[in-house]
């Protein structure tokens, strides 16, 4: 007599497996803070880091995805970049727009302590380049007969 | 003799495909969910060393606030920062020379910050920050 796994159990136990790993990867992962991007020109894609570094809307400081404190923040950078060689020490930074400088400058001083390779996040400014220097009065003036 | 509507059957859908849509629903609804930036701005930053040795020369200046940008003293307007730059930059080829010196406001908001070292780098500029306590740290471009 054969005895056949049920075909609608391999289903919920694959759908059982997904949810464990979706909620086991969220605990390092930061897509649940909220904060706005800032606006800028001339970006480039990149690859991916090792460290992602957020400040939130509320001006709390997240290390992918663990809440902070602005003191132990580069021991954790440190930390989490281990001895990677340059090119692999990639941290993303992602700044709400409205954080002041009391509260991103040190962040930035922390990355740059941990020897990190630093990656502003941001979203494209799709306005117009700005006009060229405007040109001096005498280049301006017409030439005098 | 046959009764009318003897020959519609109820149809069930497999119970085998209902763990398969779900997963594919589950799939399709994680990748619509991920639609966080990943493009940016890049900021080497140099040794420490290398501040100290920047810090003795005297370097342009550009104090970001909430509301407007002043370089060396003087209010500039955000659209004409990168001209000015591009003026000041001239006839300095060496990136010793191009240090700027980026200050700010208890209320300058990052969006103002990036704004403007973001037209600095574009202009071929380094960027030192100065913080409130005196400590630098230098980006580079």
């Amino acid at each position: 007599m054969k005895a056949d796994v049920p075909a609608t159990a391999m289903g919920d136990i694959a759908f059982n497996l997904l949810i464990f790993f979706v909620i086991l990867a969220r605990a390092n992962d930061d897509s649940h803070l909220k904060w706005n991007p800032a606006e800028a020109q001339n970006l480039e894609g990149s690859k991916g880091a090792k460290v992602t570094v957020v400040i939130d809307i509320d001006g709390k400081i997240y290390l992918n995805g663990q809440q902070q404190s602005e003191t132990e923040l580069s021991d954790g950078i440190s930390k989490e970049l281990g001895d990677a060689s340059a090119g692999n020490r990639v941290v993303y930074l992602k700044i709400d727009k409205n954080v002041t400088a009391p509260r991103f400058e040190p962040v930035i001083e922390a990355v740059s302590q941990a020897g990190g390779e630093l990656i502003h996040i941001l979203n494209e400014d799709h306005a117009p380049p700005a006009p060229p220097p405007a040109k001096s009065a005498a280049a301006v003036a017409p030439a005098s007969p | 003799m046959r009764r009318s509507g003897m020959n519609k059957l109820l149809v069930e859908p497999a119970a085998v495909a209902t763990g398969d849509i779900a997963f594919n629903l589950i799939v399709f609804f994680l990748v619509c969910a991920s639609t966080q930036p990943d493009r940016g701005r890049k900021q080497d930053i140099p040794s420490s060393q290398q501040t100290k040795a920047e810090q003795k020369q005297e370097n342009t200046e550009i104090l970001v606030t909430k509301t407007g940008i002043v370089m060396n003293g003087a209010a500039v307007r955000a659209n004409e920062l990168p001209g000015r730059l591009a003026i000041h930059f001239k006839g300095k080829p060496r990136p010793d020379d191009r240090v700027v010196v980026i200050k700010t406001r208890p209320d300058t908001p990052y969006s103002n910050w990036i704004s403007v070292t973001s037209m600095v780098q574009d202009a071929g500029g380094s960027i030192t920050i100065q913080r409130e306590e005196e400590k630098t740290v230098t980006v580079g471009n």
